[in-house]
């Protein structure tokens, strides 16, 4: 090991600013025609999915901030990390944001911008803007209202302000109501008309096209828009990595490496997969529509259900209490009526997990084997820790333990490592990358004739020398990292061991 | 008990102590494994049979009805020396170790039963000639050194002053030592350091104490396998723990490694093989038979049918610097009636009941001194290639 090579950078973390609405109009109710769902102001459901978002922010460390507006633009939380002790002084400010007044969406568009410039590479980020109306107080900047549309006097064009060469940025903007008629929703053609123009720029400067409009009609669909989720919660049973005696914890690295060497037997271990390492640099990354699914499993503990489900998590909330409170039927009537506004893998995975506690192995089969084409189409980041979820669930439908305690492990130990420094977590991620690639030289020493089988077991005991010498710098480098990085790497170590 | 024990109580560091010195041309073998690997009895019963002259019954004997030749050092009037290595009080600043050395010397003994008795009794049974003074595992350690000779078969070249050593009560400063190669010493000055210690896992929650004495041990250990010859690996094939069975696992590869990176002869025990159902039933019959050859065939148990675990690891080692054939071996100190009750033999071959204090009977050893007669025809088979 090279004691004095310098350490690797650390990836550059996500910027993230919402732009919210706080004109008069947004104290307007939300229509929610679902049975058994009360309409609620539009400032309302912004506000939770607000408090939601900060708090996945401060749990990722990703960097986060917030821009409101009516005729002024404010900036109540610039850009920076969330910490979690300062979550209960913005959510208390936030809280305090009352309408009035009208929109300056422009204006609060360049400010958005202007958080997110960086220089000489232009405007990096992801902004999202969530607005009721039509823009009636800007002053300082335009939208053309067709490309050879004159700008009004003393206003700036507002998409060059914002997207300036070198720039890597993604806009959606979230539109409530129907903007058909003035005053009554969204001013959508001139959301798509600044779309199409930030198109036609990008396209000019060689940038990618990383633009959507949504409208939302109701208030589970704005929260839905808000909090894309994918949300979960675990088995009972489960025990924390941390909370494992040795004993305990090297009979479930024994079970987890049967399934590592045993393919036939355990098929579904060839669905997941464990982050690659680097990441893709971002200008290639491609662009989709749907924004990023945010993942969260929920710990739940003898007391039942988080609280505050509905309220975090909208009506996804709702289907994990009826589901936690196993008021089974309840909770497919509701997936039934969310359909539209949650994301298909969501929908379709918590389809299966409901059936499956409701003994309906086929139906809970058939919605599995949905979720997995649609888990197939979501960006690398959703996908891998999606994947796992749902080879969690099939493991358990199979009855297949040895497949259920590996990827139980991993799950666990990459939301362990949550708060810990992107490059530790990297690290550990790949290291648990680097077993599962062991399957394949184990296999190899398995199917091995006689006259290949030094061949082959030299290849894999070369392979395990490898990641084992991986995992004594890991050691050396992450001594003081704690129970969860410690108990990581024990799983690590005696899995090798068994891959013999 | 006919053996002297020379007892010295000294309070005095590590680097201080006074370490006999070899003969400059003693030939050293490590023996290693993991603990409650057999360690402690491969040592007492071959320093038994060197020094002690206990009455043993090898089975099965060899093809060629040769003898091996192993010697006691007559010249050396010390056929085992012990040297306990302890920290007495965990909240000494300055680290301080006491050190207790035993010495067993060439007698013979009144009873023959005696050291039988106490080694195959449980530890809490054990007397101190099997044991050490202090219970715990974590405030001590045993260097053991044992001495003998070696001469080629027929004796034509007069035999070798050897030694073989070990540390005792630390088969788990053994593991680590070898399966962290972070830990590994070029020299025999050199010390193993707090800061690279923190390979083991969780070393840093340990008690200061522990974690003085264990870098302590593995610089003993790793300064002595420095300068060894030759390896002796000692795995155990009844390890109920699956931490143990890694442990294991993870020592034979630091092992296989470490012989690899230095080029230095290894030799596989496998040790209490008495727990191995199919070879016991061979073993029972070759002891009531006494024309029966065994038909077992340990390479086609550990291979095929992956007796030790060990199986695909085995097979990548076969002929870079091991031979399954003829270097691994399986062995028993103590072959049981399968039910941890040692199996005596009476004179008239049969077996002799263990209880009572009138039972006379022997132990039955199986290739105990096979894997040592072993490691040192390659070790001066590795000189004479070398001109040495």
């Amino acid at each position: 090991m090279e004691e004095n090579a310098a350490p690797a950078a650390a990836p550059p973390r996500e910027r993230n600013v919402l732009l919210l609405d706080l004109s008069k109009s947004m104290l307007a109710p939300l229509p929610e025609p679902q049975n058994g769902h009360a309409e609620h102001q539009k400032i309302e459901v912004a506000r939770t999915a607000v408090f939601r978002i900060l708090q996945d922010a401060a749990t990722s460390s990703t960097l986060f901030g917030l821009v409101t507006f009516t005729e002024t633009v404010r900036v109540p939380v610039p850009l920076g990390e969330i910490r979690k002790e300062n979550l209960p002084y913005i959510e208390n400010l936030i809280s305090m944001l009352a309408p009035s007044g009208r929109s300056a969406i422009w204006d609060a568009m360049a400010v958005g911008a202007d958080l997110l410039r960086m220089g000489t590479d232009g405007v990096r980020g992801n902004l999202v803007l969530v607005t009721d109306g039509w823009d009636n107080a800007s002053q300082r900047f335009d939208v053309r209202a067709s490309p050879e549309a004159p700008i009004a006097a003393g206003r700036l064009d507002l998409g060059p302000y914002m997207l300036p060469a070198n720039s890597h940025l993604t806009l959606r903007i979230i539109g409530i109501g129907n903007g058909a008629e003035r005053d009554k929703g969204v001013d959508a053609g001139r959301m798509n008309l600044l779309l199409a123009q930030l198109t036609d720029r990008a396209q000019q400067l060689g940038l990618p096209p990383a633009f959507s409009f949504q409208e939302v009609t109701t208030g589970s669909a704005l929260f839905a828009q808000m909090v894309h989720a994918f949300i979960d919660v675990g088995y009972e049973g489960d025990q924390a990595i941390e909370e494992l005696h040795p004993e305990e914890l090297a009979r479930h690295a024994a079970s987890a490496a049967r399934a590592l060497k045993e393919p036939q037997q355990h098929a579904t271990v060839s669905r997941i997969q464990t982050r690659r390492l680097p990441p893709p640099p971002a200008a290639e990354a491609a662009y989709r529509e749907a924004p990023e699914l945010e993942i969260d499993v929920l710990a739940t503990g003898p007391a039942g259900a988080p609280a505050y489900l509905k309220e975090r998590y909208g009506p996804l909330g709702e289907i994990v209490e009826a589901y936690l409170t196993s008021q089974y039927d309840r909770a497919l009537q509701l997936l039934a009526r969310s359909q539209a506004v949650l994301p298909a893998v969501t929908r379709l995975y918590w389809e299966a997990r409901v059936q499956f506690a409701r003994h309906a192995v086929v139906e809970a089969a058939r919605a599995l084997l949905q979720a997995w084409t649609e888990a197939d189409r979501l960006p690398e980041a959703s996908q891998v820790p999606i994947l796992r979820r749902l080879a969690m669930l099939q493991a358990r439908m199979q009855n297949d333990k040895e497949t259920e305690t590996l990827v139980r492990f991993i799950d666990n130990a990459e939301h362990g490592l949550v708060q810990s420094d992107p490059v530790t977590r990297e690290r550990l991620m790949g290291l648990f990358g680097k077993l599962m690639e062991l399957r394949g030289t184990y296999q190899l020493t398995r199917l091995a004739g006689e006259g290949d089988l030094q061949d082959a077991a030299l290849k894999h005991e070369a392979a395990v020398e490898e990641v084992f010498s991986l995992l004594q710098d890991a050691r050396l480098d992450l001594s003081v990292g704690g129970p969860v990085i410690e108990g990581a790497l024990d799983f690590i170590e005696i899995c090798l061991a068994e891959m013999r | 008990m006919a053996e002297v024990k020379v007892t010295t109580r000294t309070r005095r560091t590590a680097a201080s102590k006074r370490e006999a010195k070899p003969s400059v041309d003693t030939t050293r073998i490590a023996v290693v494994g993991i603990p409650a690997s057999g360690k402690t009895t491969y040592f007492r019963f071959l320093s038994g049979h060197f020094g002690l002259n206990l009455p043993i019954l090898y089975i099965p004997s060899r093809a060629d009805n040769g003898t091996l030749p192993l010697y006691g050092d007559l010249e050396n009037d010390v056929a085992l020396e012990e040297t306990t290595y302890e920290t007495t009080d965990p909240t000494d600043p300055e680290g301080s170790l006491e050190t207790t050395t035993r010495f067993y010397v060439n007698r013979p003994m009144e009873d023959r039963r005696k050291l039988w008795v106490e080694l195959s009794a449980g530890r809490e049974d054990q007397g101190i000639l099997t044991k050490y003074p202090l219970p715990t595992k974590f405030n001590q350690f045993v260097e053991m050194k044992m001495r003998f000779r070696y001469g080629a078969p027929g004796g034509e070249a007069g035999s070798r002053p050897m030694e073989l050593q070990t540390i005792d009560e630390a088969g788990g400063i053994i593991s680590d030592y070898f399966t962290y190669d972070r830990l590994w010493l070029d020299t025999v000055e050199a010390e193993v350091s707090e800061k690279t210690c923190r390979v083991i896992p969780h070393f840093d929650s340990w008690r200061p104490d522990r974690r003085d004495l264990w870098r302590r041990g593995l610089t003993l250990l790793g300064r002595f396998v420095t300068g060894a010859d030759a390896i002796i690996l000692l795995l155990s094939p009844a390890l109920a723990s699956l931490r143990d069975q890694a442990q294991q696992v993870n020592l034979a590869r630091g092992v296989f490694r470490y012989v690899k990176s230095r080029n230095l002869p290894l030799v596989i025990a496998i040790s209490k093989s008495d727990k191995l159902k199919e070879f016991y039933s061979e073993i029972e019959q070759a002891v009531r038979e006494r024309t029966f050859l065994s038909t077992f065939d340990p390479v086609d148990f550990l291979l095929r049918r992956d007796g030790a675990g060990m199986g695909t690891i085995l097979v990548a080692q076969e002929g870079r610097g091991l031979s399954t054939k003829e270097d691994v071996f399986l062995v028993s100190s103590a072959v049981s009636t399968g039910e941890g009750h040692p199996l005596f033999i009476g004179e008239s071959g049969e077996e002799s009941p263990s209880a009572g204090t009138q039972t006379m009977g022997v132990p039955v050893m199986v290739n105990t001194t096979l894997p040592l007669a072993r490691a040192c025809e390659r070790v001066l088979e590795r000189r004479a290639t070398k001109g040495g």
